[in-house]
């Protein structure tokens, strides 16, 4: 679905010297795929994963969505952000009909509902006229999810969007993200450095090293679905979590 | 009372007296009236114990009479000078506004235009009063030009500077959202300098009848200013405190007026995070 064909990334520094952010990288999403990219920061990950969104534009390479060739944001990938980077003046269902005045999807009412419906889903019924300051730090990042959720594009890209959030909140909204991603059937590109996250969620874990950022290895995820935290204690779960770490880990002695 | 509760005794019974007055002013507005009658009491005995002649600190109740005596007098002048006040303005709030969007918006013009209006802030825009009347004329175009003058930087300023520190991330999410550049100016800019906005136009209108009251001292045949210039003159005191307490009226429902728009349009705002007090 997704083609990312030696995309690299190299930016111009102040002084006029370069930083090479990410080397050539080639990676195929799949349909309704769970990929997560994981790596130390600075490995370049959140800068693909804006390069998939097209909020930033790639120095060399290109990628490809159904064929065609992203030049920009496209209406079908929607982005989380780290924050929940709701409008504060809006009320919450004028925050998640915002993509539709946005993007003018017609009909509006039809949108509307969705985006109605999707409040239910991530749990904030009842929540509709609140303004964002009201709700707490996860409950506006699951507004944040619906709001990507809302013009119903085929892919999701995520930029840690559990980062700022306390272990058990965390633990909750990985939860409600695998239930979200089973009922919407949507392929989501998932930035993390949490690696048990990465593997309870994922279909494919692809780490990356430090920087300059390139793919290290790309791991099968095959364990069965649907997941939940009891699979923290799985063995499998284990030794999966355990060759990411050594992956990260050995590279970064190679490193220092 | 209740069966077995016999009053000890060592101690009075613990009688609840009920506070009326002070939950009275636990409202602001009765406190800030209970405070200015007070105020206004106190003024009044000093003159009355020190005999200071009316001529020099007129009392309180002088201040009413002359009120009382103007009244026929005073609507015409007010009128006037809050034409001019308003009109000013209302111009101020326009061209401001435009500038300030144009500015913040074509980054040529933030280069060039910007540097020039913010060098024209820093001058005394009062003391161009006198040329202000020589070129508009003892009527009321100067008053409008110089009050427009004065309130015209504060809502510049305010607006360029609010459109300016747009939250990057919203950008960024609107941007994801394929946003031209004219619907991430509507949907997040915009929103981001109302703020600004409010706070610059609080400042802007009373520097407007400011402006306005100083060119009528300088040359007019008719406004508050020119009332205190022909008041002074005749040594009546009184008549003086009786406009300048007529234009500060009007400069509290000016103020409050401004306040209530800004509680109606950022009620999405707490306090707090504008960093504005409650006056």
């Amino acid at each position: 679905m997704i083609e990312i064909r030696e995309v690299e990334k190299t930016y111009r520094r102040l002084d006029g010297g370069q930083v090479r952010a990410l080397e050539p990288v080639s990676l195929t999403i799949r349909e309704r795929e769970f990929v997560s990219l994981v790596g130390p920061s600075g490995c370049g990950k959140t800068t693909l994963l804006m390069m998939i969104a097209g909020l930033i534009p790639p120095s060399s390479g290109e990628i490809r969505l159904r064929g065609r060739r992203l030049d920009g944001p496209s209406r079908e990938i929607a982005v989380v952000f780290q924050s929940p980077v709701l409008l504060p003046w809006r009320r919450v269902l004028a925050n998640l009909t915002l993509p539709i005045d946005v993007l003018g999807l017609q009909p509006r009412s039809h949108y509307v509902a969705r985006a109605r419906e999707l409040l239910r889903l991530v749990g904030l019924e009842g929540f509709e006229q609140a303004y964002p300051r009201e709700l707490s730090g996860g409950m506006q990042q699951r507004a944040a999810i619906a709001r990507a959720l809302v013009a119903e594009s085929s892919c999701l890209v995520m930029d840690e969007p559990f980062g700022a959030l306390d272990a058990m909140t965390r633990e909750e909204m990985n939860a409600e993200l695998l239930r979200i991603w089973e009922v919407s059937g949507r392929a989501i590109v998932f930035v993390t450095h949490n690696i048990p996250e990465a593997v309870l969620l994922s279909d494919r874990v692809v780490v990356m090293s430090h920087r300059p950022g390139r793919i290290l290895e790309v791991l099968d995820i095959d364990l069965p679905r649907p997941r939940d935290f009891s699979l923290l204690g799985d063995r499998r779960f284990g030794a999966l979590a355990n060759a990411i770490r050594s992956l990260l880990s050995t590279r970064s002695t190679v490193i220092s | 009372m209740k069966a077995g509760s016999v009053p000890h005794p060592l101690r009075p019974p613990a009688v609840r007296v009920p506070v009326a007055w002070p939950r009275v002013f636990a409202s602001p507005t009765a406190a800030g009236a209970g405070a200015a009658v007070v105020a206004l009491g106190l003024w009044q005995v000093a003159v009355l114990v020190t005999q200071v002649p009316a001529y020099y600190i007129p009392s309180p109740l002088d201040i009413a009479a002359a009120l009382w005596r103007g009244r026929h007098l005073y609507p015409l002048h007010f009128a006037y000078t809050m034409y001019a006040t308003l009109a000013g303005f209302a111009i101020a709030l326009l061209t401001g506004v435009a500038l300030g969007t144009l500015v913040s918006e074509v980054a040529f013009l933030e280069r060039t235009v910007l540097p020039l209006l913010v060098a024209g802030q820093s001058m005394p825009r009062i003391a161009l009063a006198p040329i202000v009347i020589v070129w508009f004329g003892f009527g009321i175009a100067s008053k409008i030009v110089l009050a427009t003058f004065s309130a015209f930087f504060p809502i510049f300023l305010s607006v360029v500077h609010g459109l300016g520190t747009a939250n990057q991330e919203q950008v960024a999410l609107l941007r994801s959202f394929r946003a031209s550049r004219w619907q991430i100016f509507r949907y997040v800019k915009l929103p981001n300098a109302v703020p600004f906005l409010m706070a610059g136009a609080n400042v802007s209108v009373i520097f407007s009848m400011l402006a306005t009251i100083v060119a009528e001292f300088l040359g007019a045949n008719r406004g508050m200013g020119y009332l205190i210039v022909q008041e002074s003159n005749q040594l009546d005191t009184a008549g003086v405190f009786a406009t300048i307490s007529l234009l500060s009226c009007a400069g509290l429902v000016l103020h409050y007026g401004i306040q209530g728009l800004r509680r109606r349009l950022l009620g999405w705002a707490t306090l707090s995070e504008l960093g504005g007090s409650r006056t």
